[in-house]
């Protein structure tokens, strides 16, 4: 019973993960808190129904449509919104973000209303393993979070680019004077987190249904994993993200489940009073 | 019609207390409040409980302010060893879970179906057809009695206090500022301010239910504060009033235009209001009216000789 809690944690978490990590890259390069993070992850999901259910795509071509999608709309976003104002006070863009998130969420409730939509796709039984339940969606989720996560990690460890993206968020000043083109690797980041979050809204749109609300369901709990981690540290999100995914569902046992938010909110609060850089995070406390 | 006007003007009055609390707390003080649609739900549900218990509406105005002020104050304090992004993001957190609680805890809020039958302040004084005009100019002087008091605290030496940790709050620590109990005191008197809007929110609608409370709050209320001006309350009243007067406006255009239903309408509202936050944020960042400002200038008094280099230079600093 609890095995089988702690896996679903497990799957959910890697779900989580995906947004937190970009979460924690973009405020890594950009210094702000994006709070469209939740109808980016929706956009995604919608940008897949209408791969899969519209264009009759095969699922998988269609979370390679959303994540492009989602990658285009992301760096448009940039260009018209988060440039103009990347050299004023970080306050103007995370208003800014919860602007962006209103049009996002609202262009989706414009063209697809607001019934609940689900992915065209055939029921397969759940297998058993170990006397552990695992459907096929849990093992897709898992697959895809996992190789999504080691991307990341090679990218940021192991390309000029991931070096580019490491220097600019250490050092945006110094990384300009050794000639790096501080918007061609923003530019990068929008993709990246772009695509992370379009397959965080695929994954999210097999497990429960699809409506203009889908992602800000997660916001909390992708902020909260986000700062359990220490903002700004993308190893620290997927941890935070796994964490919170077995705590919010251990917790089910207990208390009703429509209360897994506040059990995220509750974590980010006390952990904030106690330790305020997060688990793995270095120190950003106000002087 | 005039009961339409009158609806109309209860409603702008409502989202000017909402936005001059969102404008001492964001405005004066530069801390984002993205949980205010849960805060302005935590004061409707306490005024509408406690009206409810037959404490009395006056009562339940004050419960209302005392209780949401705390809980921000809370959330201030929660966050104040962190720079601002965190306070937006617990305030978001603490939105959601009044949201989740209006909706789970039925026992004390109904749940999704909500709490019919809130007593009305002076109910009865006046007969049924005049009651909303009486509540109206109730409201108009609950809001001039505000405007004044928040004018007032921006002039006064703890309003100049804030403004000095919103624009550098190192320097104002230096100079001997108590930093955090700025903030936490400015956020939950904000805080009060969002419980009184709540209250007559309960009061004038006597029925209130979670859907009511969803995060449009929020956004109408960013938005007057930034058309507006941040800081400025004079901004505010014009601001809030305009975005008001459009929204319910725009209700006639749904007879109007008859291709788009009330959702496509309700969604195009929202990516406008959205468009101008952002829009305001780039080309516009000190609104329509500017904030108050103490000059230099203002202090020196006009003679004849005010063109000595001195004060000339004084005034190039002040400009």
């Amino acid at each position: 019973m609890i095995a089988q809690v702690v896996l679903n944690g497990l799957i959910t978490g890697m779900i989580i993960a995906l947004p937190a990590v970009a979460l924690t890259l973009i405020y890594g390069i950009l210094k702000f808190p994006n709070f469209a993070i939740g109808a980016m992850l929706t956009v995604g999901a919608y940008l897949a129904f209408v791969g899969n259910s519209i264009l009759k795509l095969p699922m998988y071509v269609s979370a390679v449509f959303a994540a492009a999608g989602l990658a285009l709309v992301l760096v448009i976003v940039n260009r018209f919104v988060f440039q103009p104002l990347r050299d004023r006070a970080a306050v103007n863009l995370l208003v800014a973000s919860m602007g962006v998130s209103f049009v996002l969420e609202n262009i989706v409730r414009f063209i697809f209303g607001n019934s609940a939509l689900s992915f065209d796709l055939p029921i397969v039984r759940a297998q058993q393993f170990l006397g552990l339940r695992i459907n096929f969606e849990q093992i897709v989720t898992a697959a895809t979070a996992i190789s999504g996560m080691i991307a990341v990690y090679v990218i940021l460890r192991h390309t000029p680019l991931g070096r580019a993206m490491r220097a600019v968020s250490d050092n945006p000043a110094l990384a300009a004077v050794r000639g790096i083109d501080r918007n061609k690797i923003v530019r990068w980041m929008w993709v990246i987190a772009g695509v992370l979050t379009a397959m965080a809204g695929v994954l999210a749109g097999l497990d429960r249904a699809i409506d203009p609300l889908l992602g800000w369901n997660y916001v909390v709990t992708i902020f909260a994993a986000a700062i359990l981690g220490g903002l700004g540290n993308p190893i620290g999100a997927v941890v935070g993200a796994l964490t919170l995914g077995v705590v919010e569902e251990t917790s089910t046992l207990v208390i009703p489940p429509n209360y897994r938010q506040v059990v995220s909110f509750c974590a980010i609060a006390i952990l904030l009073l106690i330790r305020p850089q997060g688990l793995l995070g270095t120190s950003r406390v106000k002087k | 019609m005039t009961a339409y006007l009158v609806t109309i003007l209860i409603l702008v009055c409502i989202a000017i207390i909402l936005g001059l609390a969102l404008n001492l707390q964001w405005g004066l003080c530069g801390m984002v409040n993205f949980g205010l649609a849960g805060f302005f739900a935590l004061g409707a549900y306490s005024a509408a409980i406690v009206a409810l218990s037959g404490a009395g509406t006056f009562a339940g105005i004050v419960a209302a302010a005392v209780i949401v002020a705390a809980a921000c104050g809370l959330t201030a304090l929660i966050s104040l060893r962190l720079s601002d992004e965190y306070l937006a993001i617990l305030t978001l957190g603490f939105g959601e879970v009044i949201r989740l609680v209006t909706l789970s805890e039925t026992w004390l809020t109904g749940g999704s179906l909500g709490l019919p039958g809130i007593p009305r302040p002076f109910w009865g004084w006046v007969s049924e057809q005049n009651y909303e005009v009486l509540f109206l100019a109730l409201l108009i002087g609950v809001v001039f009695v505000l405007f004044v008091v928040l004018e007032i605290l921006i002039r006064s030496p703890f309003g100049r206090a804030v403004r000095a940790v919103r624009e550098d709050d190192t320097v104002a620590s230096t100079l001997g500022k108590n930093v955090t109990m700025l903030r936490v005191k400015a956020f939950a008197a904000g805080g009060a301010i969002i419980g009184i809007a709540g209250a007559f929110h309960a009061y004038y609608l006597t029925y209130i239910d979670p859907s009511q409370f969803s995060a449009i709050i929020t956004a109408y209320a960013f938005m007057a504060v930034i058309a507006g001006g941040r800081g400025s309350n004079k901004g505010l009243l014009l601001g809030a009033a305009t975005i008001m007067f459009l929204i319910e406006g725009s209700r006639f255009l749904k007879d109007v235009v008859g291709v788009l239903d009330a959702t496509q309408l309700a969604s195009i509202r929202l990516i406008l209001i959205g468009l101008g936050l952002i829009l305001f944020l780039i080309y516009r960042p000190q609104g329509f009216m500017p904030e108050y400002k103490l000059r230099v200038s203002s202090l020196i008094p006009k003679n004849p000789q005010s063109d000595s280099p001195r004060a000339s230079e004084l005034k190039k600093e002040a400009a």
